[in-house]
Protein backbone atom coordinates (compact mmCIF):
# COMPACT_ATOMS: atom_id res chain seq x y z
CA UNK A 1 0.00 0.00 0.00
CA UNK A 2 1.63 3.68 -0.71
CA UNK A 3 -0.70 5.68 0.71
CA UNK A 4 -0.62 8.50 4.04
CA UNK A 5 -3.44 6.14 5.76
CA UNK A 6 -1.10 3.00 6.62
CA UNK A 7 -0.87 1.77 9.91
CA UNK A 8 2.57 2.58 10.61
CA UNK A 9 3.80 0.17 12.97
CA UNK A 10 2.47 -3.64 12.66
CA UNK A 11 2.01 -6.46 14.68
CA UNK A 12 5.37 -8.11 15.20
CA UNK A 13 7.15 -5.29 13.66
CA UNK A 14 10.90 -4.68 15.40
CA UNK A 15 10.97 -1.19 15.32
CA UNK A 16 14.67 0.43 15.81
CA UNK A 17 13.97 4.18 14.82
CA UNK A 18 10.59 5.59 15.71
CA UNK A 19 9.76 9.37 14.34
CA UNK A 20 6.89 10.58 15.63
CA UNK A 21 4.91 14.02 14.93
CA UNK A 22 9.09 15.83 13.32
CA UNK A 23 8.41 19.26 12.35
CA UNK A 24 11.75 21.17 11.73
CA UNK A 25 11.81 24.41 10.06
CA UNK A 26 15.34 25.97 8.99
CA UNK A 27 15.91 29.66 8.03
CA UNK A 28 12.26 30.47 7.89
CA UNK A 29 11.75 27.41 5.48
CA UNK A 30 9.47 24.54 6.60
CA UNK A 31 11.16 20.93 6.13
CA UNK A 32 9.12 19.09 8.01
CA UNK A 33 5.52 19.53 9.05
CA UNK A 34 4.40 16.60 11.49
CA UNK A 35 6.23 13.64 10.13
CA UNK A 36 5.46 10.04 11.07
CA UNK A 37 8.36 7.71 10.22
CA UNK A 38 9.59 3.83 11.24
CA UNK A 39 12.52 1.97 10.51
CA UNK A 40 12.48 -1.75 11.03
CA UNK A 41 15.34 -3.09 12.55
CA UNK A 42 17.22 -5.20 10.21
CA UNK A 43 15.64 -4.57 6.66
CA UNK A 44 17.18 -1.65 4.45
CA UNK A 45 14.59 1.19 4.39
CA UNK A 46 15.42 4.33 1.86
CA UNK A 47 13.69 7.47 2.32
CA UNK A 48 13.54 9.07 -1.15
CA UNK A 49 12.60 12.39 -2.12
CA UNK A 50 13.51 15.17 -4.71
CA UNK A 51 16.70 17.22 -3.66
CA UNK A 52 16.37 19.98 -1.44
CA UNK A 53 13.18 17.61 0.69
CA UNK A 54 15.13 17.60 3.71
CA UNK A 55 16.58 13.74 3.22
CA UNK A 56 19.91 14.35 4.69
CA UNK A 57 18.48 16.65 7.47
CA UNK A 58 16.59 13.85 8.65
CA UNK A 59 19.71 11.75 8.96
CA UNK A 60 21.41 14.80 10.96
CA UNK A 61 17.64 14.64 13.17
CA UNK A 62 18.00 11.30 13.68
CA UNK A 63 21.60 11.06 14.63
CA UNK A 64 21.05 14.31 16.91
CA UNK A 65 23.05 16.49 15.15
CA UNK A 66 19.98 18.66 14.45
CA UNK A 67 17.06 19.30 17.57
CA UNK A 68 13.85 19.15 15.87
CA UNK A 69 11.02 21.80 16.71
CA UNK A 70 8.41 19.44 17.66
CA UNK A 71 8.05 15.97 17.59
CA UNK A 72 10.13 12.88 19.07
CA UNK A 73 12.93 10.64 17.53
CA UNK A 74 13.58 7.31 19.36
CA UNK A 75 16.66 5.25 18.26
CA UNK A 76 16.10 1.82 20.06
CA UNK A 77 13.98 3.12 22.51
CA UNK A 78 15.99 6.19 23.34
CA UNK A 79 14.68 9.81 23.02
CA UNK A 80 17.46 10.90 20.88
CA UNK A 81 17.00 14.65 21.85
CA UNK A 82 15.92 13.86 25.53
CA UNK A 83 19.88 12.42 26.09
CA UNK A 84 22.24 14.06 27.76
CA UNK A 85 25.44 14.94 26.07
CA UNK A 86 27.11 11.75 27.39
CA UNK A 87 24.39 9.37 26.69
CA UNK A 88 23.80 10.79 22.83
CA UNK A 89 27.64 10.50 22.16
CA UNK A 90 27.47 6.62 23.38
CA UNK A 91 23.83 5.83 21.24
CA UNK A 92 26.20 7.39 18.53
CA UNK A 93 29.06 4.89 19.02
CA UNK A 94 26.38 2.35 17.61
CA UNK A 95 25.48 4.45 15.12
CA UNK A 96 27.29 4.35 11.69
CA UNK A 97 27.08 7.85 8.83
CA UNK A 98 28.24 7.39 5.80
CA UNK A 99 28.26 10.96 4.21
CA UNK A 100 28.22 12.57 0.94
CA UNK A 101 31.46 13.44 0.69
CA UNK A 102 32.97 10.77 2.78
CA UNK A 103 33.80 13.28 5.57
CA UNK A 104 37.31 11.03 5.61
CA UNK A 105 40.14 13.13 7.64
CA UNK A 106 42.17 14.35 5.56
CA UNK A 107 45.26 14.13 7.83
CA UNK A 108 45.30 10.18 8.61
CA UNK A 109 45.78 7.61 5.84
CA UNK A 110 42.80 5.03 4.98
CA UNK A 111 44.27 2.66 8.01
CA UNK A 112 44.37 5.65 10.19
CA UNK A 113 40.57 6.98 9.18
CA UNK A 114 39.57 3.22 9.72
CA UNK A 115 41.31 2.42 13.28
CA UNK A 116 40.43 6.13 14.47
CA UNK A 117 36.94 5.42 16.11
CA UNK A 118 38.65 2.53 17.48
CA UNK A 119 41.59 3.80 18.69
CA UNK A 120 39.05 6.74 19.78
CA UNK A 121 36.81 4.46 21.72
CA UNK A 122 38.41 1.37 22.82
CA UNK A 123 41.45 0.77 24.90
CA UNK A 124 42.34 -2.07 22.75
CA UNK A 125 45.90 -2.96 22.25
CA UNK A 126 47.27 -1.56 18.75
CA UNK A 127 47.82 -5.29 17.38
CA UNK A 128 44.25 -5.93 17.79
CA UNK A 129 43.56 -2.66 16.11
CA UNK A 130 45.51 -3.49 12.79
CA UNK A 131 43.88 -7.09 12.79
CA UNK A 132 40.25 -5.42 13.00
CA UNK A 133 40.90 -2.47 10.67
CA UNK A 134 42.55 -4.92 8.34
CA UNK A 135 39.19 -6.84 8.56
CA UNK A 136 36.78 -4.27 7.79
CA UNK A 137 38.83 -2.72 5.05
CA UNK A 138 38.89 -6.16 3.61
CA UNK A 139 35.15 -5.95 3.69
CA UNK A 140 34.60 -3.50 1.55
CA UNK A 141 37.97 -4.86 -0.79
CA UNK A 142 40.17 -1.88 0.37
CA UNK A 143 42.63 -3.21 2.22
CA UNK A 144 45.48 -3.08 -0.51
CA UNK A 145 44.72 0.68 -0.29
CA UNK A 146 45.36 0.86 3.57
CA UNK A 147 48.83 3.37 3.41
CA UNK A 148 46.80 6.31 0.54
CA UNK A 149 45.69 8.78 1.55
CA UNK A 150 41.61 10.69 1.41
CA UNK A 151 43.14 12.84 -1.63
CA UNK A 152 44.52 9.90 -3.79
CA UNK A 153 41.47 7.65 -3.68
CA UNK A 154 38.68 7.92 -6.29
CA UNK A 155 35.22 9.07 -4.96
CA UNK A 156 33.92 5.61 -5.18
CA UNK A 157 36.87 4.50 -2.85
CA UNK A 158 36.71 7.46 -0.45
CA UNK A 159 33.15 5.93 0.15
CA UNK A 160 34.20 2.52 0.86
CA UNK A 161 36.64 3.37 3.04
CA UNK A 162 34.18 5.77 4.98
CA UNK A 163 31.46 2.71 4.91
CA UNK A 164 34.58 0.64 6.73
CA UNK A 165 34.71 3.31 9.76
CA UNK A 166 31.61 3.63 9.68
CA UNK A 167 31.41 0.13 10.64
CA UNK A 168 34.31 -0.20 12.72
CA UNK A 169 33.15 -0.30 15.82
CA UNK A 170 30.14 -2.68 14.76
CA UNK A 171 26.72 -0.72 15.03
CA UNK A 172 23.52 -1.47 15.21
CA UNK A 173 22.39 0.58 12.16
CA UNK A 174 24.15 2.84 9.16
CA UNK A 175 23.00 5.75 7.74
CA UNK A 176 23.65 5.97 3.92
CA UNK A 177 23.77 9.98 2.93
CA UNK A 178 23.06 9.65 -1.07
CA UNK A 179 25.58 7.12 -1.00
CA UNK A 180 25.14 6.81 -4.97
CA UNK A 181 25.26 10.51 -5.99
CA UNK A 182 28.51 10.80 -8.59
CA UNK A 183 29.73 7.28 -8.89
CA UNK A 184 30.26 5.56 -12.24
CA UNK A 185 28.30 2.27 -12.72
CA UNK A 186 31.05 -0.09 -11.18
CA UNK A 187 31.70 2.21 -8.17
CA UNK A 188 27.86 2.32 -7.89
CA UNK A 189 27.56 -1.60 -8.42
CA UNK A 190 29.90 -2.51 -5.27
CA UNK A 191 28.32 0.16 -3.55
CA UNK A 192 24.92 -1.34 -3.97
CA UNK A 193 26.43 -4.71 -3.26
CA UNK A 194 28.01 -3.53 -0.16
CA UNK A 195 25.34 -1.89 1.33
CA UNK A 196 22.81 -5.04 1.18
CA UNK A 197 25.57 -7.39 1.76
CA UNK A 198 26.81 -6.30 5.01
CA UNK A 199 23.19 -5.70 6.50
CA UNK A 200 22.68 -8.73 5.92
CA UNK A 201 25.95 -10.24 7.02
CA UNK A 202 26.20 -8.07 10.06
CA UNK A 203 22.79 -7.89 10.56
CA UNK A 204 22.51 -4.02 10.43
CA UNK A 205 19.82 -1.80 10.05
CA UNK A 206 20.27 0.19 7.06
CA UNK A 207 18.58 3.82 6.34
CA UNK A 208 19.52 5.22 2.74
CA UNK A 209 18.66 8.38 2.01
CA UNK A 210 18.86 8.62 -2.15
CA UNK A 211 16.86 10.05 -4.98
CA UNK A 212 18.62 8.09 -6.72
CA UNK A 213 14.97 5.50 -8.09
CA UNK A 214 16.47 2.08 -9.57
CA UNK A 215 19.69 1.38 -7.85
CA UNK A 216 17.61 2.87 -4.16
CA UNK A 217 14.53 0.17 -4.84
CA UNK A 218 16.97 -2.48 -5.84
CA UNK A 219 17.89 -3.01 -2.21
CA UNK A 220 15.46 -1.60 -0.03
CA UNK A 221 13.05 -3.61 1.36
CA UNK A 222 11.03 -0.62 2.63
CA UNK A 223 10.71 2.92 0.75
CA UNK A 224 9.62 6.75 2.06
CA UNK A 225 8.84 8.73 -0.01
CA UNK A 226 8.66 12.76 1.12
CA UNK A 227 7.99 15.85 0.17
CA UNK A 228 6.87 19.45 0.68
CA UNK A 229 7.69 18.38 4.70
CA UNK A 230 5.55 15.36 4.28
CA UNK A 231 5.24 11.48 3.56
CA UNK A 232 3.93 11.21 0.11
CA UNK A 233 3.97 7.66 0.46
CA UNK A 234 5.48 4.64 1.98
CA UNK A 235 5.63 0.92 1.40
CA UNK A 236 7.73 -2.03 -0.77
CA UNK A 237 9.07 -0.93 -3.71
CA UNK A 238 6.62 -2.62 -5.50
CA UNK A 239 3.25 -1.11 -3.50
CA UNK A 240 5.17 2.53 -4.52
CA UNK A 241 5.77 1.70 -8.03
CA UNK A 242 1.89 0.56 -8.43
CA UNK A 243 0.69 3.58 -6.00
CA UNK A 244 -2.04 5.82 -7.86
CA UNK A 245 -0.57 8.73 -6.56
CA UNK A 246 0.22 11.21 -9.52
CA UNK A 247 2.96 12.76 -7.77
CA UNK A 248 4.78 9.67 -6.43
CA UNK A 249 4.72 8.22 -10.26
CA UNK A 250 6.15 11.53 -11.68
CA UNK A 251 8.95 11.12 -9.34
CA UNK A 252 9.45 7.07 -9.86
CA UNK A 253 9.17 7.79 -13.63
CA UNK A 254 11.18 10.54 -13.37
CA UNK A 255 8.60 12.71 -15.87
CA UNK A 256 9.44 15.98 -16.59
CA UNK A 257 6.41 17.85 -15.83
CA UNK A 258 3.38 16.85 -13.23
CA UNK A 259 2.39 18.10 -10.21
CA UNK A 260 5.85 19.18 -9.68
CA UNK A 261 5.93 21.58 -12.85
CA UNK A 262 9.22 21.86 -14.74
CA UNK A 263 9.01 25.95 -15.03
CA UNK A 264 9.94 27.68 -11.41
CA UNK A 265 6.62 29.98 -10.58
CA UNK A 266 6.73 33.30 -13.19
CA UNK A 267 4.80 35.35 -14.73
CA UNK A 268 3.62 34.78 -18.29
CA UNK A 269 6.38 34.47 -20.91
CA UNK A 270 4.71 37.53 -23.08
CA UNK A 271 4.14 39.57 -19.86
CA UNK A 272 7.59 39.32 -19.10
CA UNK A 273 9.19 39.86 -22.17
CA UNK A 274 7.11 42.88 -23.51
CA UNK A 275 7.49 44.16 -20.15
CA UNK A 276 9.84 47.64 -19.66
CA UNK A 277 11.73 45.60 -17.08
CA UNK B 1 16.97 57.16 7.42
CA UNK B 2 14.93 54.69 8.36
CA UNK B 3 16.33 52.09 6.20
CA UNK B 4 19.76 53.05 7.67
CA UNK B 5 19.19 52.59 10.66
CA UNK B 6 17.29 49.43 10.39
CA UNK B 7 20.79 48.44 8.51
CA UNK B 8 22.51 49.57 11.41
CA UNK B 9 20.71 47.88 13.93
CA UNK B 10 21.12 44.67 11.92
CA UNK B 11 24.52 45.25 11.92
CA UNK B 12 24.70 45.69 15.67
CA UNK B 13 22.69 42.55 16.32
CA UNK B 14 24.69 40.71 13.31
CA UNK B 15 27.97 41.74 15.38
CA UNK B 16 26.54 40.49 18.95
CA UNK B 17 25.13 37.45 17.62
CA UNK B 18 28.91 36.56 16.80
CA UNK B 19 30.16 37.81 19.82
CA UNK B 20 27.70 35.82 21.68
CA UNK B 21 29.09 32.39 19.68
CA UNK B 22 32.49 33.30 19.63
CA UNK B 23 31.99 33.35 23.76
CA UNK B 24 30.16 29.93 23.99
CA UNK B 25 33.10 28.36 21.65
CA UNK B 26 35.45 29.67 23.49
CA UNK B 27 34.13 28.25 26.74
CA UNK B 28 33.71 25.07 24.92
CA UNK B 29 37.21 24.91 23.96
CA UNK B 30 38.20 25.94 27.75
CA UNK B 31 36.29 23.34 28.91
CA UNK B 32 37.99 20.41 26.70
CA UNK B 33 41.35 21.35 28.83
CA UNK B 34 41.18 18.34 31.22
CA UNK B 35 40.90 15.67 28.16
CA UNK B 36 43.89 17.77 26.39
CA UNK B 37 45.85 16.86 29.41
CA UNK B 38 45.54 13.36 29.34
CA UNK B 39 46.53 13.47 26.04
CA UNK B 40 49.95 15.28 25.84
CA UNK B 41 50.84 14.44 22.21
CA UNK B 42 47.61 16.55 20.49
CA UNK B 43 48.94 19.30 22.26
CA UNK B 44 53.09 18.55 21.69
CA UNK B 45 51.39 18.20 17.50
CA UNK B 46 49.80 21.44 17.90
CA UNK B 47 52.78 23.38 19.19
CA UNK B 48 54.92 22.18 16.41
CA UNK B 49 52.33 22.92 14.00
CA UNK B 50 51.66 26.54 14.91
CA UNK B 51 54.68 27.37 17.22
CA UNK B 52 57.82 24.93 15.05
CA UNK B 53 56.48 26.09 11.57
CA UNK B 54 56.58 29.97 12.33
CA UNK B 55 59.88 29.54 13.80
CA UNK B 56 61.78 30.33 10.98
CA UNK B 57 59.33 33.67 9.90
CA UNK B 58 60.02 35.35 13.71
CA UNK B 59 64.09 34.65 13.63
CA UNK B 60 63.71 36.34 10.06
CA UNK B 61 62.09 39.07 10.95
CA UNK B 62 63.37 39.70 14.26
CA UNK B 63 67.21 39.38 13.10
CA UNK B 64 66.11 42.70 10.69
CA UNK B 65 63.48 44.17 13.00
CA UNK B 66 66.87 43.98 15.70
CA UNK B 67 69.00 45.61 12.85
CA UNK B 68 66.92 48.18 11.94
CA UNK B 69 66.17 49.28 15.46
CA UNK B 70 70.02 49.81 16.17
CA UNK B 71 70.39 51.87 12.89
CA UNK B 72 67.38 54.08 14.03
CA UNK B 73 68.55 53.97 17.30
CA UNK B 74 72.40 54.58 17.08
CA UNK B 75 71.06 57.73 14.68
CA UNK B 76 69.27 59.51 17.63
CA UNK B 77 71.26 58.07 20.40
CA UNK B 78 74.84 59.66 18.92
CA UNK B 79 72.96 63.34 18.50
CA UNK B 80 72.73 63.30 22.20
CA UNK B 81 76.19 61.29 23.19
CA UNK B 82 74.47 58.67 24.16
CA UNK B 83 75.53 55.60 21.70
CA UNK B 84 76.17 53.53 24.64
CA UNK B 85 72.64 53.41 25.85
CA UNK B 86 72.05 51.56 22.46
CA UNK B 87 72.08 47.74 23.72
CA UNK B 88 69.24 48.69 26.41
CA UNK B 89 67.41 50.52 23.61
CA UNK B 90 67.21 47.52 21.19
CA UNK B 91 66.46 45.23 23.83
CA UNK B 92 63.90 47.13 25.81
CA UNK B 93 62.04 48.22 22.71
CA UNK B 94 61.98 44.52 21.94
CA UNK B 95 61.07 43.05 25.24
CA UNK B 96 58.16 45.27 25.87
CA UNK B 97 56.94 46.22 22.37
CA UNK B 98 58.06 44.82 18.87
CA UNK B 99 58.39 41.27 20.02
CA UNK B 100 55.21 40.46 21.38
CA UNK B 101 53.32 43.02 18.76
CA UNK B 102 55.57 41.57 15.73
CA UNK B 103 55.18 38.29 16.66
CA UNK B 104 51.65 37.83 17.34
CA UNK B 105 50.74 39.76 13.84
CA UNK B 106 52.98 37.68 12.25
CA UNK B 107 51.59 34.67 13.84
CA UNK B 108 48.20 35.44 12.74
CA UNK B 109 49.49 36.10 9.29
CA UNK B 110 50.92 32.52 9.06
CA UNK B 111 49.72 30.52 11.82
CA UNK B 112 45.91 32.02 12.60
CA UNK B 113 45.05 32.24 8.38
CA UNK B 114 46.36 28.53 8.24
CA UNK B 115 43.96 27.49 11.34
CA UNK B 116 40.87 29.33 9.99
CA UNK B 117 41.34 27.61 6.62
CA UNK B 118 41.89 24.27 8.39
CA UNK B 119 38.81 24.22 10.37
CA UNK B 120 36.59 26.07 7.75
CA UNK B 121 37.52 23.61 5.59
CA UNK B 122 37.24 20.58 7.79
CA UNK B 123 33.86 21.86 8.07
CA UNK B 124 32.80 22.55 4.44
CA UNK B 125 33.93 18.57 3.95
CA UNK B 126 31.97 17.56 6.49
CA UNK B 127 35.04 16.43 8.65
CA UNK B 128 33.68 17.94 11.75
CA UNK B 129 30.31 16.61 11.28
CA UNK B 130 31.56 13.41 10.85
CA UNK B 131 33.84 13.37 13.94
CA UNK B 132 30.50 14.19 15.87
CA UNK B 133 28.45 10.99 14.69
CA UNK B 134 31.66 8.95 16.04
CA UNK B 135 31.36 10.14 18.94
CA UNK B 136 34.03 12.57 18.94
CA UNK B 137 33.32 15.86 19.95
CA UNK B 138 34.88 17.82 17.27
CA UNK B 139 35.56 21.15 19.90
CA UNK B 140 37.71 19.14 22.52
CA UNK B 141 39.42 16.84 19.65
CA UNK B 142 40.21 19.55 17.34
CA UNK B 143 39.91 22.87 18.48
CA UNK B 144 41.17 22.93 22.28
CA UNK B 145 44.64 21.36 21.54
CA UNK B 146 44.53 23.80 18.50
CA UNK B 147 44.02 26.54 20.75
CA UNK B 148 46.57 26.26 23.78
CA UNK B 149 49.12 25.01 20.92
CA UNK B 150 48.31 28.97 20.12
CA UNK B 151 48.41 30.17 23.35
CA UNK B 152 51.64 28.68 24.37
CA UNK B 153 53.92 29.22 21.64
CA UNK B 154 52.80 32.56 21.55
CA UNK B 155 55.29 33.54 24.48
CA UNK B 156 58.22 31.41 23.58
CA UNK B 157 58.29 32.65 19.55
CA UNK B 158 58.13 36.13 21.10
CA UNK B 159 60.90 35.34 23.27
CA UNK B 160 62.90 34.08 20.01
CA UNK B 161 62.31 37.38 18.16
CA UNK B 162 63.50 39.80 21.00
CA UNK B 163 66.33 37.18 21.52
CA UNK B 164 67.39 37.49 17.69
CA UNK B 165 66.28 40.97 17.08
CA UNK B 166 68.84 41.75 20.00
CA UNK B 167 71.50 39.62 18.60
CA UNK B 168 70.50 41.59 14.66
CA UNK B 169 70.83 45.17 16.84
CA UNK B 170 74.57 43.80 18.55
CA UNK B 171 76.07 43.21 15.02
CA UNK B 172 74.60 46.12 13.18
CA UNK B 173 75.40 48.31 16.39
CA UNK B 174 79.05 47.04 17.68
CA UNK B 175 79.97 45.49 14.47
CA UNK B 176 79.47 48.21 11.59
CA UNK B 177 78.55 51.57 13.51
CA UNK B 178 81.82 51.09 16.29
CA UNK B 179 79.50 51.08 19.69
CA UNK B 180 81.27 49.77 22.94
CA UNK B 181 80.93 46.12 22.77
CA UNK B 182 80.93 46.09 26.83
CA UNK B 183 78.97 49.39 26.80
CA UNK B 184 76.20 47.61 24.54
CA UNK B 185 76.02 44.37 27.35
CA UNK B 186 76.26 46.17 30.44
CA UNK B 187 73.73 48.53 30.30
CA UNK B 188 71.17 46.05 28.88
CA UNK B 189 72.13 44.19 31.55
CA UNK B 190 71.64 46.58 34.16
CA UNK B 191 68.54 48.41 32.66
CA UNK B 192 66.54 45.90 31.48
CA UNK B 193 64.13 44.50 34.54
CA UNK B 194 62.88 41.15 35.05
CA UNK B 195 59.60 41.85 36.66
CA UNK B 196 59.07 45.37 34.61
CA UNK B 197 60.21 44.46 30.98
CA UNK B 198 60.60 40.76 30.51
CA UNK B 199 57.27 39.46 33.03
CA UNK B 200 55.01 42.15 31.08
CA UNK B 201 56.52 41.48 28.00
CA UNK B 202 55.40 37.66 28.39
CA UNK B 203 51.69 38.83 29.96
CA UNK B 204 50.89 40.47 26.52
CA UNK B 205 52.17 37.77 24.53
CA UNK B 206 49.58 35.20 26.53
CA UNK B 207 47.03 37.70 26.00
CA UNK B 208 47.70 38.01 22.33
CA UNK B 209 48.13 34.53 21.87
CA UNK B 210 44.71 33.59 23.76
CA UNK B 211 43.21 36.52 20.99
CA UNK B 212 44.83 35.79 17.62
CA UNK B 213 44.06 31.86 18.46
CA UNK B 214 40.85 32.39 19.48
CA UNK B 215 40.01 34.35 16.07
CA UNK B 216 41.46 32.42 14.01
CA UNK B 217 39.41 29.06 15.35
CA UNK B 218 35.91 31.35 15.71
CA UNK B 219 36.16 32.10 12.13
CA UNK B 220 37.03 28.88 10.74
CA UNK B 221 34.30 27.45 13.13
CA UNK B 222 32.15 30.03 12.28
CA UNK B 223 32.50 29.67 8.63
CA UNK B 224 29.95 29.24 5.88
CA UNK B 225 30.95 26.05 4.57
CA UNK B 226 32.07 27.37 1.15
CA UNK B 227 34.87 28.30 -0.50
CA UNK B 228 33.54 31.92 0.00
CA UNK B 229 33.06 31.77 3.24
CA UNK B 230 36.11 29.88 4.35
CA UNK B 231 38.35 32.99 2.30
CA UNK B 232 36.38 35.22 4.05
CA UNK B 233 37.02 34.26 7.11
CA UNK B 234 40.64 33.53 6.47
CA UNK B 235 40.72 37.88 5.39
CA UNK B 236 38.95 38.25 8.78
CA UNK B 237 41.34 36.97 11.50
CA UNK B 238 44.12 38.51 9.41
CA UNK B 239 42.26 41.36 9.87
CA UNK B 240 40.93 41.24 13.27
CA UNK B 241 43.66 39.93 14.97
CA UNK B 242 45.60 42.76 13.60
CA UNK B 243 43.25 45.08 15.27
CA UNK B 244 42.72 43.38 18.53
CA UNK B 245 46.61 42.84 18.85
CA UNK B 246 47.16 46.72 18.41
CA UNK B 247 44.32 48.20 20.18
CA UNK B 248 45.15 45.39 23.28
CA UNK B 249 48.37 46.53 22.96
CA UNK B 250 48.00 50.41 23.54
CA UNK B 251 45.67 49.19 26.60
CA UNK B 252 48.17 46.98 28.31
CA UNK B 253 50.81 49.63 27.88
CA UNK B 254 48.53 52.03 29.45
CA UNK B 255 48.03 49.31 32.37
CA UNK B 256 51.46 48.43 32.31
CA UNK B 257 53.55 50.92 32.29
CA UNK B 258 51.67 54.14 32.18
CA UNK B 259 52.30 56.38 35.60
Amino acid sequence: MASGDRRLEEPGDDILVRIRGLAFAHGGRRIFDGVDLDIPRGKVTAVMGPSGTGKTTLLKLIGGQLRPQAGTIEVDGEDVHALSKGDLFRLRTRMGMLFQSGALLTDLTVFGNVAYPLREHTRLPESMIRKLVLIKLEAVGLRGARDLKPNELSGGMARRVALARAIALDPMMIMYDEPFTGQDPISMGVLVKLIRQLNDASRLTSIVVSHDVADTTSIADYLYVIAGGKVMARGTPAEIRASSSEWVTQFMEGLPDGPVHFHYPAPALATDLLGAG
Amino acid sequence: MLEALARLGHLGLHALARLGRGHLLLLAILSGLPSLLARPRLLLAQIHNVGVLSVLIIVVSGLFVGMVLSLQGHYVLSQFGASESLGVMVAASLVRELGPVVTALLVAGRAGSALTAEIGLMKATEQLSGLEMMAVDPIKRILTPRFFGGLLSMPLLAAMFSAVGVIGGYFVGVGLLGVDDGAFWSQMQSKIDWREDIVNGVIKSLVFGWVVTWIALFEGHDAIPTSEGVSGATTRTVVHSALAVLCLDFVLTALMFGD
